[in-house]
């Protein structure tokens, strides 16, 4: 199952060093909180750098994607776990 | 065109299988051992590696090692499952994908970088799908060939991503000793001493003239390996050459060395190698003994058959008549039995009655043990044999086809 949410809001713990952990995002008017970061890096596209979060909730894998430039978050749903 | 290949290597898959299945083994020194009685370590979790707990130690030695260690009984029905299932994985971003062994594969992704962004974002993809739905963690090496591929995965463990790029290649490989690339054994390994080389960089500056009068066709594929070079591709299973032979061995549970107990064995793993071969509708002219004796000294003697043969009792009397020729000078600690020269088999009847009848026979029992399992119906001096069938998963073992050899 593949659903991409442009522009959505996402609860974070900024850590030192400019760290930054997801804790929540809302989707489809429903908090999900996050039980687990898989795994997170970060790319370079041209000028902006964008950084990526794979998460689990109780029932699926999500890939958060942050712009730090823009301070905006979008997400796709990558598989259902259940 | 520069190619993009990946490799992934599961992180000591069998004690990670068995650390998910039981949470109660979580975080803990566990080792997987054979479900035979002579058994070694097979492999551990990292939390074994920690004290000293390494792959071929015998139980003692690892107990010696890691006192706390768990012990659990390999489940080879699981690791296939679990195997099978992330393979699938894999499909979902490129079609090439080589299945290297039961927890290794190689994967082209050169075609599907468009479709993902980034080769980064796909290596991530699959560890989070693998760690999110059996919560096992992998090592991928990225790199334009296989060889470097699997020399990047083998440089972060556990749960690492490497990737090489084309002009690093030279630096990478300049002060890395020869043994660290995948298909430079010991032997080799040896024999290049002798010869001055230590490092690939060494390796890839030595004339290439030499190597070939040493090693013969092999020399110029070590010059190559130096140098970071494998033009090898990657191959589907669909593209993987055809099966040359079908074979199976067992280490038994003790010694042996009278004829009958021999015969016993023989007779299982003819039935072993005659289901696979009959399975898969191929038959093979030539039948191969092989022995392992107590001192590990291991040696194989072949018969040609006047035609090919697929039924187990023709397999089985082919491999009893060589034993029957040897002259022991040791007891056996492994048997195999291998049928090879494979043809296709056509589907016409017999032109003899009681052929006929055979081959209907076969068919039958083939179709019961089929449907209720292995050894369901089976000659009456199996019936006292214990454990019977493999238990050990090949190198060679894939998901599907001929290469798909049920374990227990």
């Amino acid at each position: 199952m593949r659903e991409v949410v442009d522009d959505i809001r996402v609860g974070v713990i900024h850590g030192p060093g400019g760290r930054i952990q997801p804790v929540w995002f809302d989707l489809q008017r429903k908090q999900h909180r996050i039980q687990q970061v898989t795994n997170s890096w970060r790319e370079r596209r041209g000028d902006v750098t964008l950084i990526y979060f794979h998460v689990i909730d109780e029932g699926a894998l999500y890939e958060l994607v942050y712009s730090p430039s823009e301070a905006h978050w979008c997400l796709e749903q990558i598989e259902a776990l259940i | 065109m520069t190619r993009t290949i990946m490799h992934i290597d599961m992180n000591a898959f069998f004690a990670a299988v068995e650390q998910q299945s039981n949470p109660a083994l979580r975080d803990r020194p566990v080792a997987v051992v054979g479900s035979q009685q002579r058994t070694i370590i097979l492999t551990s979790s990292y939390e074994a590696r920690k004290f000293g707990v390494k792959t071929g130690m015998t139980l003692y030695e690892a107990r010696q090692k890691c006192p706390q260690l768990q012990l659990v009984k390999a489940n080879n029905r699981l690791y296939t499952y679990v195997s099978s299932q992330i393979m699938l994985i894999f499909q979902d971003y490129t079609p090439l994908v080589e299945i290297f062994s039961v927890d290794e594969a190689f994967l082209d992704v050169s075609g599907s970088l468009h479709y993902f962004g980034s080769v980064e974002r796909i290596a991530y993809l699959i560890k989070s799908r693998i760690k999110a739905r059996f919560g096992i963690t992998c090592s991928v090496g990225i790199a334009p060939n296989k060889l470097l591929a699997k020399l990047a995965s083998d440089m972060h463990k556990p749960d690492g991503l490497t990737l090489v790029r084309l002009d690093e290649v030279r630096d990478l490989l300049e002060e890395l000793p020869i043994e660290d690339i995948c298909g430079i054994g010991r032997k080799t390994t040896q024999k290049l001493n002798l010869l001055g080389i230590f490092t690939c960089g060494e390796l890839g500056r030595f004339p290439v003239v030499k190597l070939k009068q040493k090693f013969g066709v092999v020399g110029e594929r070590l010059a190559l390996m130096g140098r970071g070079i494998d033009p090898g591709a990657v191959l589907s299973p669909e593209q993987e050459a055809d099966v040359k032979t079908v074979g199976h061995s067992m280490t038994l549970r003790k010694d042996i060395s009278l004829r009958e107990d021999v015969a016993r064995f023989l007779l299982q793993l003819s039935e072993m190698v005659g289901r696979r071969a009959r399975r898969y509708s191929v038959s093979g002219r030539t039948v191969t003994l092989s022995i392992r004796y107590t001192d590990f000294s291991t040696f194989s003697r072949q018969q040609i058959q006047p035609a090919p043969i697929s039924r187990s009792e023709e397999i089985y009397h082919a491999a009893l008549r060589i034993f029957d020729r040897l002259l022991l000078t040791q007891p056996i600690r492994l048997l195999g039995v291998r049928l090879s020269n494979l043809q296709h088999r056509d589907c016409q009847l017999p032109l003899f009655l009681e052929e006929r009848r055979r081959e209907q026979l076969t068919k039958f029992l083939d179709r019961v043990n089929d449907r209720h399992g292995e050894f369901t119906v089976m000659s009456g001096s199996l019936l006292s044999v214990k454990g019977k069938g493999s238990h050990v998963i090949s190198p060679a073992w894939r998901p599907e086809g001929i290469r798909n050899i049920g374990v227990r």
